[in-house]
């Protein structure tokens, strides 16, 4: 009888539970998903909280500036822009529920730069808004794959491939270390393997290649690394890992006194991150590292001293650093994609319109973007600079050198990229 | 005597309850459709930890680990042979099962702080091996696909419907084996070992054995649940399964109650439901986006505090505990009565 009852309780709950849920649903609307005759809603994941949020979690607060900017000023077509900011915590499981919830609930028009390639592969698999038609724009991410438009057809990618900077750091290496004994440190997953693939195509050649598994990265294993490649008695050494595992190389390697050439990956190189790993910025000094935007200290760069302008008043004392202007860079791209989507903006004609007009889009990217009716392909390079004491990095010799690639065979060039002026005030005109 | 009585299986309200979820499905919009499949998720991860922490006594905080080996599995068999789902789920049972096995032997020479210190390794370091076999996908991981429901449901059955049926179904199953295992013979065997080892022994129990057993079974049980969810997401990675999984789930025990079966149905609802009531919370209070971010961790270790504190055994007990207790003040006046 006993037994009876608790099933019977069970029951009732999960009934009453499910009953509740569903309650309290949010009947569908109309006309085209997320616009509205006053607004545009986007919507974004990725990890605001847990240890993978460091330095990422500003990327909304840098593209709502941007967007609050862009409102203030008469939106698109009178349309605010609005940005609903989901945090998952960098878990695939949490990106689909909370994807599921932006598209199916928030009802948004497309997805804004949703981070970290296990989550938006799970993502496309389970909620697949290639299905729905919902267009992923700027994935924050750098594997190639996602350039792949049969397998993501509505999918945009924007940060140059992981293949595309190994490429362009052996080509650098060629022609400024010809001879030298180069190491490579890397993490031994897709993002490392994305890394020898470019490495290979480039065909650097290395006296030693030290993997690390991501998540194994500490002061004490930075202590081996160092002593691997002290043994080996490199020049140069590569890290091409995520900012703790550069923060732990380097805060060592300034204890032991070890200093060869670093060259740095820009997923970790980006000195606020590593400084608030707690390792002083001041490690990173005359390290070479790579970036596809200009240096964020570099206010003569209209771009630059127009973003830091908003977002100083957005955010006020907070710094602006890597992640904020691709944040806002992204937020700007999008400005101009859905202004040039026509008057009465849908899903299809935003898509359609970055495969026309996305290579022209004026952005502060010092290389070119890559879209067209066949490719989903952003930017497509990096200059190359060094690091400041302050960990700021600037061009070279003052002036920006850029390369760019593709992540297949083809050549590293030295680029010739005009970027297109800020149009007035920086809106999308 | 109540030996020879055979006790119910209660497979009719199994039934009824699969009935109720299938009409159910078609009323609700695909979001609660996809929520109700994460449920079904939940419910049978928290009842593996149920049936091993609290019947057998042992404590597991690597069951994330377990639930990734399952998901593994199946996917791995999905893609390199193409086996029918079916088949995929009851190899994502076996292969967690024998890894419960093998963790299980190393388990049952351990107990309290050193066995959740074991089991907490596991959580950590295994999903992470997946970076080490081409096979496995790496960091980005491996697609999981059940691929589309059958066309005889129709046009308008969703995806997220038939993730549902299917995780409702493979929860009512589970539930009923779990229910009824927990009601024989290695229930009780279970049960008495943990309430006192010697005493079990000095009963003719195994316990060494029995405790393998337990171990096997929830982690056989965590494997599916484990496969389940990799079909919810459609893909199976490393970073699906993190040590936070394993601590979610044996906070659901935790709140469902950890020596009753019966409230798992809790835990799990409040896994899922707590998001939501804090994005309502934090929309309500017209917070900023820190609040609402870190709100629903918040609201979690509340419950998990209170439960601990008010209802240390959950509030299904608590609730039969008071029931109980009233029916036996009851009886006793009744008798008072009669003097």
């Amino acid at each position: 009888m006993k037994a009876l009852n608790r099933r019977k309780l069970i029951t009732a709950s999960a009934v009453l539970a499910i009953v509740g849920l569903a309650a309290t649903a949010i009947p569908a609307q109309a006309a085209e998903v997320g616009v509205s005759s006053t607004q545009i809603k986007l919507g974004m994941t990725l990890p605001m909280t847990g240890t993978a949020s460091l330095g990422y979690n500003k990327i909304p607060g840098a593209a709502r500036a941007y967007f609050d900017y862009l409102n203030a000023n008469g939106g698109i077509n009178g349309r605010k822009v609005t940005l609903v900011v989901e945090d998952d915590r960098y878990v695939p499981t949490e990106a689909v529920a909370k994807t599921n919830k932006l598209i199916l609930r928030d009802k948004v028009m497309a997805l804004l730069a949703p981070l970290g390639t296990a989550n938006v592969k799970a993502v496309a698999s389970s909620v697949n808004p290639a299905r729905r038609g919902v267009p992923v724009l700027f994935v924050n991410t750098g594997f190639s794959g996602f350039a792949d438009k049969k397998k993501y057809p509505t999918t945009y990618t924007v940060l140059p491939s992981y293949v595309m900077e190994a490429k362009i750091m052996g080509e650098y290496i060629k022609e400024n270390f010809a001879g030298k004994k180069i190491g490579l440190l890397y993490q031994d997953d897709d993002f490392g393997t994305d890394a020898l693939a470019g490495f290979k195509s480039a065909g650097t050649n290395f006296t030693i290649k030290v993997p690390y598994a991501s998540g194994s990265q500490s002061a004490a294993a930075a202590a081996g690394w160092i002593t691997k490649f002290k043994a080996a008695e490199v020049d140069v050494v590569i890290l091409f890992g995520v900012s703790s595992a550069t923060s732990a190389m380097l805060g060592v390697a300034a204890q032991l006194k070890y200093a060869p050439q670093w060259m740095l990956g820009s997923v970790g190189g980006d000195a606020t991150t590593i400084k608030l790993t707690g390792v002083p910025a001041g490690v990173l000094y005359n390290a070479i590292g790579f970036s596809p935007v200009p240096a964020t200290t570099d206010m003569k760069d209209e771009y630059v001293k127009f973003f830091s302008d908003i977002y100083a008043k957005a955010v006020p004392g907070s710094p602006f650093d890597l992640n904020v202007l691709l944040g806002m860079n992204t937020a700007f791209m999008t400005a101009q994609a859905l202004k040039a989507a026509g008057p009465r903006p849908t899903r299809k004609s935003l898509m359609a319109a970055i495969d026309s007009k996305g290579a022209t889009f004026a952005n502060s990217a010092l290389v070119p973007a890559g879209y067209s009716k066949t490719s989903h392909v952003g930017l497509t390079g990096y200059w190359v600079g060094k690091y400041s004491p302050t960990g700021d990095l600037s061009p070279i010799g003052g002036t920006y050198v850029t390369y760019t690639t593709d992540s297949g065979s083809g050549p590293v060039v030295k680029s010739t990229y005009k970027r297109p002026a800020m149009p007035a005030k920086g809106l999308p005109n | 005597m109540h030996k020879a009585k055979k006790e119910s299986t209660h497979l009719p309200l199994f039934i009824l309850g699969g009935v109720v979820l299938y009409f159910l499905s078609g009323m609700v919009d695909e979001l609660r459709v996809y929520q109700g499949a994460t449920i079904a998720v939940y419910v049978i991860a928290i009842s593996s930890i149920i049936l091993l922490t609290g019947y057998s006594g042992q404590v597991s905080l690597g069951h994330g680990a377990l639930m990734a080996v399952g998901a593994y599995a199946a996917a791995v068999l999905r893609i390199e042979f193409n086996l029918p789902i079916i088949l995929c789920f009851v190899a994502a049972v076996l292969a967690a099962a024998i890894g419960g096995a093998l963790l299980g032997a190393a388990a049952a020479r351990l107990s309290g702080p050193y066995l959740a210190g074991t089991t907490l390794a596991l959580a950590i370091g295994l999903p992470s091996l997946a970076n080490q076999f081409a096979i496995l996908g790496g960091e980005q991981g491996l697609l999981f696909d059940v691929g589309f429901p059958p066309l005889a449901l129709g046009e308008e059955f969703t995806q997220y419907k038939w993730f549902f049926w299917i995780a409702a179904l493979a929860a009512l199953i589970s539930m009923w084996v779990i229910r009824n295992l927990l009601n024989s013979a290695y229930g009780r065997a279970w049960r008495a070992g943990r309430g006192n080892e010697v005493a079990a022994q000095l009963a003719g129990i195994n316990t060494a054995r029995s405790k393998v057993l337990a171990f096997t079974i929830s982690a056989g049980i965590a494997g599916l649940a484990g496969a389940l969810l990799a079909m919810t997401i459609g893909t199976v990675s490393p970073s699906a399964f993190p040590l936070a999984l394993s601590f979610s789930l044996l906070t659901g025990a935790v709140l469902s109650g950890i020596t009753t079966l019966g409230g798992v149905i809790i835990g799990a609802v409040v896994l899922v439901a707590i998001p939501e009531i804090a994005d309502v919370v934090a929309h309500r209070l017209g917070s900023s986006e820190s609040v609402t971010t870190n709100l629903p961790g918040l609201i979690v270790s509340g419950l998990l505090i209170l439960t601990v504190l008010f209802v240390p055994n959950g509030p299904v007990e608590q609730h039969r505990a008071r029931k109980a207790k009233h029916a036996a003040q009851h009886t006793s006046s009744k008798k008072k009565d009669k003097h």
